[in-house]
C-alpha cells in the first residue's frame, strides 16, 4: 500500500465544459396521426384488418367494372346452381309448340295384356334445352306414362312418380322441358289402358348437352345461330332462386349495405359533433335541455322504432327503400355520438391549454378549431369504425327480417333471407352473403380495435 | 398597487343549495416589480385564488382593480384579449397545460398569433429567442409536448406566457410537479426573468422554502382565508400565526443535524370541509392555543407588527 502513488495537481480541478443543452432529443419528431399510424402498423391484427376493409371497398367499388354479369338477369335454366366456372353451350332453336309425332290408336288383340313400348327415339338432339321422345304405338293402350329417372331403373318398381303422361291414344311423344341438366336420364314409357299400366315398358338413356335458345342467346348478345356453341357466363358464386348470379348480387349488395353502414355513422356522428359540441361547449340551460332530448332518443326502443319508420314511411312499388332506412338509422343513432363528443369536450374544455389560451385572448371559433376539434378526433375515429359494422349488420338483421330493403335491390341481409329458404338443397345462397356480412363486420371491429389501441393517449409515453 | 382584490370571494355551488367557499373575502395586492408567494395546504383555495383575481374563475363578490381599473367579474372573450398583453398566467400541469396536438413552435407563437393575427412564419425569430431565453434550443421548434420532460414543457409554458410581455404573472404551482432538481432550475428561471422584465408576480405554491428565494412577501391562505401576509424573511423566520408556524415547524430541514432536532409538531386533524362554513375562525377547530372566542368570532386580518398582518384573536 503506497500513499504516494496517487497525485492531485490543480489541473484536476478545472471545471468540466458546460452541457450545451443537458437533454437532447434524438429521436425524429412525431405528431400525433404519424406516431398513431406507426403504432397501427406495428398492430398486426389491426393491419390485416385495414387491407381487409379496403379489399373490400375495392371490391364493391371496382367490382362491378371486372365482373359485368347483369345481377337482374334472370337465367331460369340455371336455377339455383352451385359454384361453376362457365360451360359451353349449344345454341338450339327456341321449342315453340312441336306438334310431336302422331298414329293411330291400335285396337288390343283379344285376350292380350297390353305390351311394352317399342321404338323409342329421341327427336334431334337432346339438350337441357328439350328432350323430345317418341315411340311406336301400343295395341290397347289409351295413353302413355313417362317416367325419368337419374339412374338406370332395375324394374317397374323403382320408376317413382311419372313425369307426365299423354293424353290420348293417337300421342305417341313427348316434350321433356323440366329442369334438365347436362347428365344422363333414363326415360321409361309405359303404356296404360286407362285402368291399369303395362308390366313392362323400354328405358332410353339420354345424355343432354347443355344448350341454349336462339331468344336466350340474343338476350346475352351471344351468337344466335342455331348450332352455334357458345361458352354460357360463370357464376362462381352459383345463382340463386331466380338464376341470377350471386357473385354479380354480392357485389351490388355490397353497394347497399357499405353504403348503409357508412354513409349513416358518417352523419349521426355529424350531427353528434355539432349537438354534442353545443352541448359541451355552451354549457348551462342549454346544454341541460339538449341533453334531455338526447337521452330520450336513446331511451326509444331501436329495433321497434327502425320497423316503425319503415313503415310509417312507406315504400311505394319501385323504390329500394334504402333512404328511409338510412333516415332512420342516422335519426336513431346520433344521440351516443353526442354524448360522447359532449363529453370529450367537457373534459377538453378544463385543460390548462384551453385556459392558457383563453388568458391569450383566443376566440372561440379559434378554441373550437385549434384546441377542442383536434383533440376529439381520435374517439370520434375510433367511434365511427366501431358505428360502420354496427350499421352494416343492423342494416343486414332488418333486411333479413323483411323490414329494410326491398326486392329486387340486392344487400346481403335481403340475400341471406332469400337464401335461407333454399339452405338444405343450395346452401351458397346462403353461405356467399352470409360469410361477406360476418367478413366486414370482423375487419371493421378489429380495425377499431386496433385504432383504439393506436390512438389512445395513455399509451403514448409521456417523457 | 398594480392589482387589488379587495373582499375577493369565490364559491362554488353544490347540489343542495349548498356552497363550497373556496375563496372568502381574500384582500390581497402586487405592487410593481413585486413577487407575493401565496401558500396554503391543498385545498385552501389559493388556486382559485389566483384564477378569480385575472378571470378564469367568474367572481361571487368583491372586485378586482388593475392599475386602478375595476376588472369584470365575469369574463368574455373580449376582456380577456384586453387583459392578455398585461397578464399572464403559468400553469401547474405541464402536461395539461400544452395543446398535444401542436407543436412547440405553434404553441409558444400562440399568444403572437391571436394578438397580431399574423401568419405564424413571421413570428419564428421571435420565437426562436425565447425558446433560447427558456433555456431550450430552436431545434426544439417542430417538436410535440410529449417529447419533452417535465422541466423543459414547464420552459415552454413560461415562454408562451412571456412572448405577449404581460406586466403581471400568475404562477399557479409551476414548479409542484417536478423533480426537485429540475425545481430549482425552473424557480431560478423565473427569477432572473422576473428581474430582467420587472414582472409582477404572484408565485402559488404549498413548499414555504422554494417560495421564500424568489418572493418579496409572503401570504398564507387556509380554508379560502388569507391569515397572514409579512415580509417573505421575516414571516419565514417569525411566524405569527399559530398555523404558520405548524406549517413552517412541519417542513423538513435537508440538513440531518437539524432534522434531528427539529420537533415534529403535527397539525392535528384534517383540513375541515370548505362546505357551509360557520363564522368563527378558520383554523380554531385544530389551534393548539384556541380560546373561546375563537369559536365565536372570525377574526380580521390586521396589522399586528409593522408590515406584519394576521388574522388571529390572540396577537
Amino acid at each position: 500500500m503506497s500513499k504516494q502513488s496517487f497525485q492531485l495537481s490543480a489541473a484536476d480541478f478545472a471545471p468540466a465544459p458546460p452541457a450545451t443543452h443537458a437533454e437532447r432529443i434524438v429521436r425524429p419528431s412525431l405528431s400525433y396521426w404519424q406516431d398513431a399510424w406507426l403504432r397501427l402498423k406495428k398492430n398486426r391484427r389491426a393491419l390485416s384488418s385495414l387491407y381487409l376493409v379496403i379489399a373490400l371497398l375495392l371490391f364493391t367499388l371496382l367490382g362491378p367494372w371486372f365482373w359485368t354479369q347483369d345481377y337482374t338477369l334472370q337465367d331460369l335454366d340455371m336455377i339455383s346452381q352451385g359454384p361453376s366456372w362457365g360451360s359451353a353451350a349449344l345454341v338450339v332453336e327456341d321449342p315453340g309448340a312441336w306438334e310431336g309425332v302422331r298414329g293411330d290408336a291400335l285396337p288390343l288383340p283379344q285376350g292380350q295384356e297390353l305390351g311394352a313400348t317399342t321404338q323409342l327415339t329421341v327427336e334431334g338432339a337432346a339438350t337441357t334445352q328439350y328432350v323430345r321422345l317418341y315411340w311406336n304405338a301400343v295395341p290397347g293402350a289409351q295413353h302413355y306414362l313417362i317416367y325419368r329417372n337419374d339412374h338406370a331403373p332395375d324394374s317397374g318398381q323403382d320408376l317413382g312418380l311419372p313425369l307426365g303422361e299423354t293424353l290420348r291414344p293417337e300421342e305417341l311423344s313427348f316434350a321433356d322441358r323440366l329442369q334438365l341438366r347436362p347428365q344422363t336420364y333414363w326415360y321409361t314409357v309405359i303404356a296404360s289402358d286407362g285402368l291399369t299400366e303395362a308390366a313392362s315398358g323400354t328405358t332410353l338413356a339420354v345424355t343432354t348437352e347443355r344448350a341454349i335458345t336462339t331468344t336466350q342467346a340474343r338476350e346475352r348478345g351471344l351468337e344466335a345461330t342455331v348450332g352455334a356453341s357458345v361458352q354460357l357466363p360463370a357464376h362462381p358464386f352459383g345463382t340463386d332462386y331466380l338464376g341470377r348470379d350471386v357473385l354479380a348480387r354480392i357485389m351490388e349488395g355490397a353497394r347497399v349495405s357499405l353504403f348503409i353502414g357508412i354513409v349513416a355513422p358518417l352523419l349521426f356522428i355529424a350531427i353528434g359533433i355539432v349537438y354534442g359540441g353545443i352541448c359541451g361547449y355552451f354549457g348551462g340551460t342549454l346544454d341541460i335541455v339538449l341533453m334531455r332530448i338526447a337521452d330520450f332518443v336513446i331511451a326509444l326502443p331501436f329495433l321497434l322504432f327502425m320497423i316503425l319508420f319503415r313503415i310509417g314511411f312507406g315504400i311505394g312499388p319501385g323504390e329500394s327503400g334504402i333512404f328511409p332506412m338510412l333516415l332512420a338509422l342516422v335519426l336513431l343513432s346520433w344521440p351516443s355520438s353526442a354524448r360522447l363528443v359532449r363529453g370529450q369536450i367537457l373534459q377538453i374544455r378544463g385543460e390548462a391549454y384551453v385556459q392558457a389560451a383563453r388568458m391569450l385572448g383566443a376566440r372561440s371559433l379559434y378554441l373550437i378549431f385549434r384546441h377542442l376539434v383536434p383533440n376529439v378526433m381520435g374517439p370520434i375515429l375510433v367511434t365511427l369504425t366501431f358505428a360502420i359494422p354496427m350499421a352494416i349488420f343492423t342494416e343486414a338483421f332488418l333486411s333479413f327480417i323483411g323490414m329494410g330493403v326491398s326486392p329486387p335491390t340486392p344487400s346481403w341481409g335481403a340475400m341471406s333471407n332469400e337464401g335461407i329458404r333454399t339452405m338444405l338443397s343450395s346452401p351458397h345462397e346462403l353461405l356467399f352473403p352470409a360469410f361477406f356480412i360476418s367478413l366486414t363486420v370482423l375487419a371493421f371491429n378489429l380495425l377499431g380495435d386496433g385504432l383504439r389501441d393506436a390512438l389512445d393517449s395513455r399509451l403514448r409515453s409521456r417523457e | 398597487m398594480l392589482i387589488e382584490a379587495t373582499a375577493l370571494r369565490k364559491f362554488f355551488s353544490l347540489s343542495g343549495g349548498r356552497q363550497v367557499h373556496a375563496v372568502d373575502e381574500v384582500s390581497l395586492g402586487i405592487a410593481e416589480h413585486e413577487v407575493v408567494g401565496l401558500v396554503g395546504e391543498s385545498g385552501s383555495g389559493k388556486t382559485t385564488f389566483g384564477k378569480t383575481l385575472i378571470g378564469l374563475h367568474d367572481k361571487s363578490g368583491g372586485e378586482v382593480r388593475y392599475r386602478g381599473e375595476l376588472l369584470p367579474a365575469r369574463y368574455g372573450a373580449a376582456d380577456f384579449r384586453k387583459q392578455a398583453s398585461e397578464i399572464q398566467m403559468i400553469f401547474q400541469d405541464p402536461y395539461g397545460s400544452l395543446n398535444p396536438r401542436m407543436t412547440i413552435f405553434e404553441i409558444i407563437a400562440e399568444g403572437l398569433a391571436i394578438r397580431e393575427g399574423r401568419s405564424l412564419a413571421a413570428l419564428r425569430d421571435k420565437v426562436v429567442y425565447w425558446l433560447e431565453r427558456v433555456g431550450l434550443h430552436a431545434d426544439h421548434l417542430s417538436r410535440y409536448p410529449h417529447e419533452f420532460s417535465g422541466g423543459q414543457r414547464q420552459r415552454v409554458g413560461i415562454a408562451r406566457a412571456l412572448i405577449v410581455e404581460p406586466k403581471l404573472l400568475i404562477c399557479d404551482e409551476p414548479i409542484s410537479a417536478l423533480d426537485v432538481s429540475v425545481q430549482a432550475q425552473v424557480v431560478q428561471l423565473l427569477g432572473e426573468l422576473q428581474a430582467s422584465m420587472g414582472l409582477s408576480m404572484l408565485f402559488i405554491a404549498h413548499d414555504l422554502s422554494m417560495v421564500r428565494y424568489v418572493s418579496n412577501r409572503m401570504a398564507v391562505m387556509y380554508l379560502g382565508s388569507l391569515i397572514e401576509l409579512g415580509p417573505a424573511e421575516d414571516l419565514y423566520f417569525r411566524p405569527l400565526h399559530p398555523y404558520t408556524q405548524l406549517l413552517i415547524a412541519s417542513n423538513p430541514e435537508p440538513d440531518p443535524e437539524h432534522e434531528r432536532q427539529r420537533q415534529d409538531q403535527l397539525i392535528s386533524g384534517e383540513i375541515p370541509s370548505p362546505v357551509d362554513l360557520k363564522a368563527h375562525c378558520r383554523f380554531a377547530g385544530r389551534c393548539p392555543k384556541a380560546e373561546a372566542r375563537c369559536f365565536e368570532e372570525r377574526p380580521a386580518l390586521r396589522e399586528v407588527l409593522p408590515g406584519r398582518l394576521v388574522a388571529c384573536h390572540l396577537l
